[in-house]
Formats: C-alpha cells, structure tokens, sequence
C-alpha cells in the first residue's frame, strides 16, 4: 500500500513539475513566476537577517514584538482548532467521511485493500500536504527567527502541531460516526463533550482575561518586558494544567535550543502517537461520507474555477424566494439585481454558519463583556471611541479595496454563462450595470454603515470646535452619497480585468497553483490597487481643491457640499465610461479564444 | 471535393440570411466564406467532422461571438447593426444546459421574462411547463433536476418569447430514448408553426428525421447546401438509397482534414 501511494504521490508531483515548466512558455505564467519570485527574493530572503540570538537593542525589541506577536498566533490558533472541533460535534456530519480525492475513490475503494489501509493511506496522503506546508510556514515566518530557533526546528514544529490537528479532526469524525452507529444515547455523548469544550474554553479565557488584568494594572516595569509577562502567563499554575495538551503540541515549535527541542519533541511525538492509535483503532463507517466529501470538495474546485465562492458549510442549496417582485416589464437591469442577490443570499447566508456567528457572539459579549464594563468604568465614558473609529475605519478601507474580490456576484459569477446572456436581446453596457448593481448595493450597504458609526463615534464628546451637529450631518450625507460610485467604480476594475483577460483571470480563480499562481494574484491585487488610486487621486485633489478654496467664503458645510459635488461628477463620468466601456468589451467577448 | 454553390435566392422572406460570413482566431480560420438562408417552416442541418466550425457558426449566428467578416441577418435585423432586434427574435439552445444554480424553474422563467419584456410571462409559462413535464418541479433548483430536466428548462426558457428563429447546438447530448423523441417532435413541431431552425448533430439518422435541408461543413468551409434530396443527388453518383451517413462520408472525404 505504501509502495502504491509513494508511486501514486512522487509520479503526480514529478508531472505536475513538468507540466508548469512547460506552461512558462505562456507569457502569463512566465510573468507570474517572474514577479512571485522577486517577491519571495526581496521580501523572505534579501530582507531577512540571520536567524539567532538578538545582538543589538533593535533586534531585542524585534524579538519582544515577535514573541508577543507569536504569542497572540498561538492563541488565535488554539481558538480556531478548539472551535473547529466544536464545530464536529455541535454538527455531527450524517455519514463523516475521511478527505479522499474522487479518483482516489475511485480506484482504492473497490480495490482489495483493509478499511485499516485505507485509513492509512489518508494520513499518509495528509502527510505530503504537511510537510510541505510545514517547510514553507517555517521559511515564511523566519523573521521570527528573532526569538532564536532554527528554521528546521520551527518545520518540525510545525509538522507536529498539523499533524496532530489533522489526527485529531479524523478521530473524532470516527469517533461520532461510531458513536452513531452504537450508542442509544449519541445526543449525550455529544451533549457532554461540547459542554466539555464550552466549560474548557470559558476556562482558559477567563484565567487569560486575569492575567492580562494583573498585567494592565501591574508594574510598569513589567510591561515594558512582555517577554516576561508572557512567561508568567505560561508558567502560572491554573493556565499551565488548562493548556496542557496544546503544550505539548506547540512546546517544539517553541524550542530555540536543540536540548530545549529533544525535550520537548518527546512528549510531542507520545501525543501524536496516542492520536495515530485513536484515528487507526477506531472501527467505524467512512465509506459514504468520503464519497459525499470528495463530490463537495470536487464542486467546491470546480466552483472557484468558475469564478464563483464555494458554498460555505455543509448544507445544500436551497431555493430561496426572490428578494422582491420581479414584474416582467421594466429595465433589464433590475432582473439581474433580483438574480444576483438571490445568489448572494443563497451563497453567503446558510442558517448553520449564521447559528455558529450568533453562538460566537453570545460567547464572547458572556466572556469579555464584564471586562470591557469595568474598563469602561475605570476610563469614562470615551474609552470605546478611539477603537470603535479605528475598526470601523479599518472595516471601510477592507470594503473599498478588498469587498469587489469578494463580492463576486456579478459578471465574474456569470463567466460559465456568458453565451447565454449575450443571446439576450439587450445592449452591453445594460448587462454590465445590471450585472454590477448586486455587489454594488451590499458594499454600499456595508460602506453607509460604517460612515454612521464613523460619525457617531468620530469625537462623542464634542472637543473639535469646528465639528457641529450641521457639519457632522453634512459630511456624512456627502461620504453617503459618493459611496455607491465608489463602489461600483472599484467592482469595475476585476470585472474588466475578466473581460479582458479571461485567461489569466480563470487561472487566478483556482485554489490550487503554484508559484506563478502566487505572482499572478499578486498582479492583479497591485493592479487593483493602483487603480483604486488612480480613480480617487482626481476626486480627491478636486475636493481638497474646492474645500480649502471655498470654506473661507461659504464656511465648512456648504465648502464640502461643493467638494462632494465635484466628486461626484468626476466619479458618475468615470463610472458611466467605465459601465460603457465594459458592456462594448463584454460584447466582444469570447471565451472560447482562450482555449484556441 | 468542393462542389460549385448555388446560393438559393428567397422567395419568402428569410428569416436567417448568412452572407459571406468568416470568423478568425487569430492566424487560425474557423469558418470562411459561407453563405446561406433558412426560410420560416425549414430545419436545416449543420453537419461536419469535429473541428470543421459547427460550434462557432452558430455561436456567430446567435450573435454570441462577433463575426470577423459578413453579415447576418435574423427575421431582417442585421446581427451587427441592431444586435438587440435580432436577437429579440432568437433562441440559442447550447450542447450543455447551462442555468443559474440558485434560481429555481419557477424564477428562471421569471427573469427571461423580465430580459425579454414578456408580459403575462406566467400564463404563458404554465402550458410550457406541462408540456415539458417540469410542473412539479416549478420551486426546485437546477442541483435538483436531472440533465433531461435541465435541458427541459433551457428550452422552455429558450420558448417563452416565442422565437422566430432558433439554434441548437447538439440538441440531443445527453437525453434518454423518450427525451431524443420529444426533442425531435418539439423541432418539427416548432418548425411546422413556422420557426426557422438551423442545428448542429454528429447523430445523422436526427437530420434524416427532422431536417428539410443539409449545410455540410469541412474545415470551416461549406461543402454542400441544400435540401436533403438535393445534397444527395450531388454525392450519390447514379445510386438511389444512399444514406445519409454515407453522403456525409463521400462529401467530407473520410476524415476530419
């Protein structure tokens, strides 16, 4: 089975090899690889210093930085591992399946090979994923290499902290699957391990939130060495039994000496071996759930290869009622609004992921909430607005330049479709705007949201002079009123880009790749980018030109309804060109040049 | 072998007239020089080896792909000077049902209604929903039906404007016994109400059945137009009874080049 698998790995990896080699004949790979490799030159290795003990003020303060830093990854990791395990028993799968590709199915499944081997031949699978993963987590992160360490122990680290996540994922999805198949009382089981994660979990938090409170209202000298608040943390009694088995785990990464590393990797390796025998002892069903897998990872793929964002969660597809009544007389535009929305919903919104966002929430505000109230009292009424600004604002600039990647419902969505919509008997430009609008009005949504909390929170307690009740309204009515061209004029740049280059755009898409797929992505995210600026610097230089120029006359408010005025009319021109422009290339569109 | 053409001149109104038409990808030549016209009641077959321009013909004539030479005309609206008429005329079925995974049957009539202005949509729509067998399956999401059935709904979507004129890319991809009879009395039926229908099929036995004329393609060029009886007085050489499939065979030359 080994000598099988080993065949099966090296033959495709040796293939796969070939195969991009011989694809950087096409320019598009060619630049790729190019760029990603300058990337990876100037950034991972030219920039980075040599790994070791810090050796001057500044590599100290950098070791601090990357302790804290590593610190807060560690915890965020444990977090996300906690709740994904939570996650299988809150939503026990009906038939849990290992992660088997379709053609491995095809092909193991039916062959005459032990249940065992087949549980064998996924972890050895899952291996060659690792240790990849492992190697390139470890050459990406070597400026953390401040902390001291060799970059082949944080690999190794690495390799045990997957390893055993992986391990574990599968032996409790056969643990459930056993359970089901055995035990009358499956809802207690389940009942008593979440409530032994949720009573864990609370645990932990609420012994950190005592700690860090210590630490806020402990010396100064203590927190101006992190280092030595962190290990206080660590090593203190309570959080030391309650974190025990991510000790283990993340103990090697942590060794920055080879004996710290020997003593560590041995009871890392026991927990690692204690979970191979749990995930290879456990005799329960796989074989309809792997199916059912490998069919969703399958249409997952294909999914994002055309353009369109996997279904998130388990739950099928359901028919949705439309977002409102469609009549059948009126602007084309609008029945592809109805129709994109209605994907939006269908494709974002299923009840599972909108019940585990309220389960966090509710969690959190139970955890944290006595805290914050109590900081809140300690600091006044203001302590929230320097934060709610900053995050909000923060929430905003994501929205602008990264909500268009996101939000595809549009013609990017339509790429499998394209044939059919240019048979319609409408104009070009009527497709691309219909097509824009879906994702145009959520992040325009999404953007007049934050522009109120921006107001409410910008200054609460009315220290800026010239900020009065008519200012403030006015401003945000005029960021109001520019948001949705903003929108729409940044959703047209990919858009665009997939008229224009659909192959190149296709390729990006994939979830797999390679290091010219890195570089490609990292074009068109520059490119967006640039554009973003490109569209704003006129706007914004006629609105800081009409404001300083007019506010001595008129005063503040009336000063940016001209500025907004002014930006409105070069954002309509760039939009009503750009929608245009589009619709003329859409409808000389041909995918079908691509693969000539 | 390239037989001498004779465009045929319409005496009634044609509602495809194809003049000259070429399409290039790049140095490559799809599809060149081709000139003909179906009248309303006539199927007319587009038959060629793989590779010889079936596909991007009518992709031009659906006004899906530009054309880089020629002019089409549809129910008399020129393709390239007023797209939007024409088209309001048309329907293109491709090889394979391509539908919006998360409207239902129900709301993917709804929409073509709305794209095509088609008022009362929902009376219209009910007949066409029994006589495909999709009533019950009104609320259900293309995930839920079979291929039969989403082929099923890209006709009755392809139906509700009433077109004048339709193209079929492969029609019967992928249907069971009884799906291939209905598609086939569907054509004659549609084409008897005097619609002008031009499709593609590898199957000849469908073009003998339904068709009243041939357009043999090779490499992009026409080889043979006309009716059946015509293409095959033009390969037959004196012999009565000869197939279609050897028609096909004699006017292609055997092979794909």
């Amino acid at each position: 089975m080994l000598g099988a698998l080993l065949y099966l790995r090296l033959t495709s990896f040796r293939n796969l090899v070939v195969h991009r080699i011989k694809r950087l004949r096409q320019p598009k790979y060619l630049i790729g690889t190019a760029v990603a490799l300058a990337y990876f030159y100037f950034i991972l290795i030219h920039r980075s210093g040599p790994a070791g003990s810090p050796s001057s003020v500044a590599a100290q303060s950098m070791a601090q930085a990357g302790l804290v830093a590593a610190a807060f990854i560690c915890a965020g990791l444990c977090v996300l591992a906690l709740v994904r395990i939570a996650f299988l028993w809150v939503f026990p799968a009906e038939n849990p399946g290992l992660r088997f590709t379709e053609p491995e199915i095809a092909f193991l499944f039916p062959a005459p090979v032990s249940r065992k081997s087949l549980i064998h031949f996924r972890l050895l699978s899952a291996q060659f994923a690792i240790l990849f993963t492992s190697v390139l987590i470890a050459f990406f992160f070597n400026r953390a290499g401040y902390l001291g360490g060799h970059r082949a122990i944080r690999a190794v680290g690495w390799w045990v902290i997957l390893s055993t996540f992986d391990l574990h994922v599968n032996g409790t999805k056969l643990t459930l699957s056993r359970l089901r198949e055995t035990s009358h009382r499956f809802l207690l089981w389940r009942l008593a391990v979440i409530a032994a994660i949720v009573g864990y979990a609370t645990a932990v938090f609420r012994s950190s939130i005592h700690l860090v409170n210590e630490y806020m209202n402990g010396p100064e000298a203590l927190r101006s060495t992190p280092e030595v608040f962190i290990h206080q943390i660590l090593y203190s009694p309570l959080f030391f039994w309650l974190t025990l088995p991510f000790r283990f785990v993340l103990a090697p990464y942590f060794a920055t000496t080879a004996g710290d590393f020997a003593l560590a990797i041995v009871p890392a390796l026991l927990f690692l071996g204690l979970h191979y025998y749990w995930v290879s002892n456990t005799e329960a069903r796989f074989e309809e759930g792997s199916i059912a897998l490998a069919e969703k990872l399958a249409a997952a793929k294909a999914a994002t290869q055309r353009g369109e964002m996997p279904k998130l969660g388990n739950s099928k597809r359901k028919a949705l009622a439309g977002p409102f009544p469609l009549s059948p007389s009126g602007p084309p535009e609008i029945a592809f609004l109805w129709k994109n929305l209605l994907s939006m919903r269908s494709a974002l919104f299923s009840r599972r992921a909108l019940l585990v966002l309220v389960m966090l929430a509710l969690w959190g505000s139970m955890a944290l909430g006595p805290l914050l109230s109590r900081q809140a009292r300690a600091n006044g009424s203001d302590y929230y607005s320097p934060a709610i600004v900053g995050f909000t604002a923060m929430i905003a600039v994501y929205t602008v330049l990264l909500g268009p990647q996101v939000a595809r419902q549009d013609l990017r969505g339509d790429l499998q479709n394209a044939d059919i919509l240019k048979t319609y008997p409408v104009e070009g430009w009527r497709i691309a705007l219909g097509e824009l609008l879906a994702p145009t009005l959520v992040l325009t949504l999404i953007l007049w949201l934050a522009i109120v909390m921006l107001a409410a929170a910008v200054d609460p307690v009315g220290k800026v002079e010239w900020l009065t009740p008519g200012v403030r309204i006015t401003v945000t009515l005029c960021l109001a009123a520019s948001a949705p061209f903003l929108c729409l004029i940044q959703l047209l740049v990919p858009n665009t880009a997939m008229v224009l280059f659909p192959g190149w755009y296709q390729a990006t898409r994939g979830r797999a790749g390679g290091i010219e797929m890195i570089g490609q992505r990292m074009i068109f995210g520059i490119l967006q980018l640039l554009f973003a600026l490109l569209v704003a610097v006129p706007a914004a230089g006629a609105a800081a030109l009409v404001v300083f120029s007019s506010q001595w006359i008129f005063g503040i408010g009336p000063a940016v309804v001209l500025a907004t005025l002014a930006v409105l009319a070069i954002m309509v021109s760039e939009a009503v060109v750009g929608v245009w422009w589009l619709g003329e290339r859409f409808e000389r569109f041909d995918l079908s040049t691509e693969s000539k | 072998m390239v037989l001498p053409l004779r465009p045929r001149a319409c005496t009634v109104p044609c509602m495809i007239e194809v003049q000259s038409l070429a399409k290039r990808y790049g140095a490559f030549t799809a599809v060149r020089d081709l000139s003909f016209s179906v009248r309303p009641g006539e199927v007319l077959g587009l038959v060629g080896p793989n590779g010889a321009g079936k596909t991007t013909t009518l992709r031009c004539l659906a006004g899906i792909i530009p054309v880089t030479s020629g002019s089409v005309q549809v129910a008399g609206h020129d393709l390239l000077t007023e797209p939007v008429e024409a088209k309001r005329h048309l329907a293109f079925f491709a090889d394979e049902p391509r539908l919006f995974e998360y409207l239902t049957v129900r709301q993917h009539l709804a929409f073509v209604a709305r794209i095509y202005g088609v008022r009362d949509h929902e009376a219209l729509a009910r007949p066409l929903l029994e006589e495909l067998e999709l009533s019950e399956k009104a609320d259900e999401l293309p995930s839920e039906l079979s291929r039969g059935m989403k082929q099923k709904l890209v006709i009755a979507c392809g139906l509700l404007h009433s077109p004048s004129v339709m193209f079929f890319d492969e029609p019967l991809t992928g249907l069971d016994p009884l799906g291939i009879r209905r598609m086939k009395d569907s054509i004659v039926r549609r084409a008897q109400a005097g619609a002008a229908i031009v499709l593609s099929s590898h199957l000849l036995h469908l073009l003998e059945e339904v068709c009243t004329n041939v357009l043999i393609l090779k490499k992009g060029e026409k080889v043979a137009d006309g009716t059946l009886a015509d293409v095959s007085a033009q390969f037959s050489n004196g012999e009565t009874g000869v197939s279609l499939e050897e028609i096909f065979i004699r006017a292609t030359g055997g092979s794909e080049t």
